[in-house]
């Protein structure tokens, strides 16, 4: 029988944290209990069999020269901007 | 019903094409209908009312010049909102894309102006398409025009209720994995998922994108013929797209009996986990088919008992990639919050609830140490599936199928418990792993009058077959005339 993970308190930080997402501390028990259900009933997918990928079509972009979009268009959905540049959240602390 | 109204998108263009009516008249009837009683069902939300009644006059003037108007002339059209029409909101029913302004207009849109459509407004949907009612969006809930207490399916729940409420006679959806399906179904409609990559999904907000196709919602298979015919075909922004085909609509339209055509039915979607009353009427529409000339049978696709898992771990994990962009520094506002770096706290504040629980599960699927124990399965369990299909379509030209294991339900009463509630997609997933065309049409009620679909599912390039059985079913049978607000 293939294994279930155990969704716990450190995975759920961990994904949380990959996933750019604050967990409030009064939710994670439900939150840890969703997703354990889930993963425990989607744990016994056959292991064995190809993923026949290989055929599938992967078709690329032609790779030849187009106007985009003007700055303007681009920055005009932006959080903020500042000398037609986006301005990006400071990420490391000074 | 206003008479400009009346009948088929492709009897609405005949007549604007002669000059029976203007697209001005047309448009500014579904203005009005929409007027009179969206606020009850909230299926828009966002009518673009000057710029339809300024393409219907441009649509009129050309005709007055006697200039040849397209196949779509002056029929107005509804779109999901998470498809970008070029200076209109879009906001896939969240709050991270609150104030989205589209730069650009989607193909699948763009084509419908080519054809003389009228773009009319954006629809209700679950936010980013996550969700079976519409109940998820940041919007709140859409009503089903048919029962208000009821949901109207989802996630293209706008759309279906657009239609079924005679607002416009086509909206545009897209279904991951039965968002157009379903909601027609629950909404008494009929709803077309072409097949993968047979219409451009440029412009069209990201969900899973090995998943994503964009569809449409019309009363009648001759309407989404005709919708079809003038969206699909390659387009060299989305790589994925196929080439071009030849058109369907003469040939769908030219239907009178369906024999020769053979439909199986598997044993497995026909059996415990099903509402009886659903068993019953779509038991009866396979006997309506037999009765018009089809060869209906049973067979079996064993891998579909592994669709649901499957498909839940390769959307959310392809749902946990795209929705990285939402940074709060490229599209929507950026939030702050103590402690806290204002990406992580712009998304904690967009994304809703059921769209957190499934960046969680993708990433968790996609992550070191267990990608391989579920995505990796994922994708082998849908490889097994696409083989059950082809070795099914060896033998049958149409798969049939209930659209939902259950009628609509009640606005609140959806299942809280996700595992559950992801069960409800069963019938609807596997087309969207294989990549196929299917479609549901309705096929009776229950009881108590809730509609109930008959799902459809045709061979990767069959879009004609299917649309052809579908309107020769709608030739012999009433249901989709059914109209629930007069």
């Amino acid at each position: 029988m293939p294994q279930q993970p155990t969704i716990d308190q450190h995975l759920l930080h961990r994904l949380a944290g990959l996933a750019r997402l604050r967990i409030e501390p009064d939710q994670e028990p439900e939150l840890q209990r969703r997703l354990q259900a889930i993963v425990a009933a989607f744990a016994d997918l056959p292991t064995d069999g190809e993923a026949d990928t290989d055929g599938l079509p992967l078709p690329l972009r032609p790779d030849t020269a187009s106007t985009p979009p003007g700055i303007d268009v681009v920055l005009t959905n932006a959080a903020q901007v500042a000398d037609g540049q986006f301005v990006v959240p400071r990420v490391l602390d000074a | 019903m206003s008479a400009s109204l009346a009948g088929t998108a492709a009897d609405l263009a005949t007549r604007i094409r002669r000059g029976d009516c203007s697209a001005r008249e047309v448009t500014a009837a579904c203005l009005e209908r929409i007027a009179a009683h969206d606020g009850g069902l909230r299926a828009f939300v966002g009518v673009a009312a000057e710029r339809a009644l300024r393409a219907a006059d441009r649509i009129d003037d050309r005709r007055a010049r006697g200039e040849a108007l397209g196949a779509l002339a002056g029929v107005p059209i509804a779109w999901k909102d998470n498809l970008l029409v070029e200076g209109e909101l879009a906001t896939a029913g969240s709050r991270i894309l609150e104030g989205f302004r589209a730069p650009y207009t989607a193909t699948a849109l763009a084509r419908l102006e080519r054809a003389d459509a009228v773009l009319l407004g954006r629809t209700n949907l679950d936010e980013f398409g996550m969700g079976s009612s519409t109940e998820s969006s940041a919007h709140g809930p859409t009503r089903n025009p048919v029962a208000p207490h009821l949901v109207p399916g989802g996630s293209s729940g706008g759309s279906a209720a657009a239609v079924a409420a005679g607002f416009c006679p086509i909206a545009i959806g897209s279904d991951t994995g039965g968002s157009v399906r379903q909601p027609a179904s629950f909404c008494g409609v009929t709803g077309l998922k072409p097949g993968y990559g047979r219409v451009s999904r440029f412009g069209l907000i990201a969900y899973a994108s090995s998943l994503d196709c964009v569809g449409a919602i019309a009363r009648t298979a001759e309407d989404l013929a005709l919708w079809l015919d003038a969206v699909a075909g390659r387009d060299d922004a989305d790589p994925t797209t196929l080439p071009d085909a030849p058109p369907v609509f003469d040939r769908v339209v030219a239907g009178r009996d369906l024999r020769g055509l053979r439909v199986l039915a598997p044993r497995e979607w026909h059996a415990d986990g099903i509402d009886g009353e659903v068993l019953r009427r779509t038991e009866q529409a396979r006997s309506q088919l037999a009765a018009l000339g089809a060869a209906v049978g049973e067979g079996r696709l064993p891998a579909a008992r592994h669709a649901v898992k499957a498909y839940y771990l390769l959307a959310t994990g392809e749902a946990a990639s795209n929705l990285a962009r939402y940074d709060g520094v490229h599209f929507g506002p950026r939030r702050a919050a103590a402690g806290i770096d204002p990406t992580t706290a712009t998304r904690t504040w967009g994304f809703g609830r059921e769209v957190q629980l499934r960046i969680l599960l993708g990433t968790f699927a996609l992550s070191y140490g267990y990608s391989e124990q579920f995505h990796d399965a994922a994708e082998r369990a849908r490889a097994a599936l696409r083989a059950d299909f082809a070795r099914a379509f060896e033998r049958c030209d149409l798969v049939v199928a209930p659209t939902s294991p259950i009628p609509p339900f009640p606005i609140g009463e959806t299942e809280t418990d996700p595992l559950r509630r992801y069960l409800v997609d069963a019938l609807t997933v596997p087309a969207s792993l294989a990549g196929l065309p299917a479609l549901s049409l309705p096929c009776g009620t229950t009881a108590d009058g809730r509609p109930i679909g008959l799902q459809l599912i045709a061979p990767a390039g069959k879009e004609d077959v299917l649309l052809r059985a579908a309107h020769v079913f709608q030739l012999a049978t009433t249901h989709h005339l059914a109209r629930p607000i007069a």
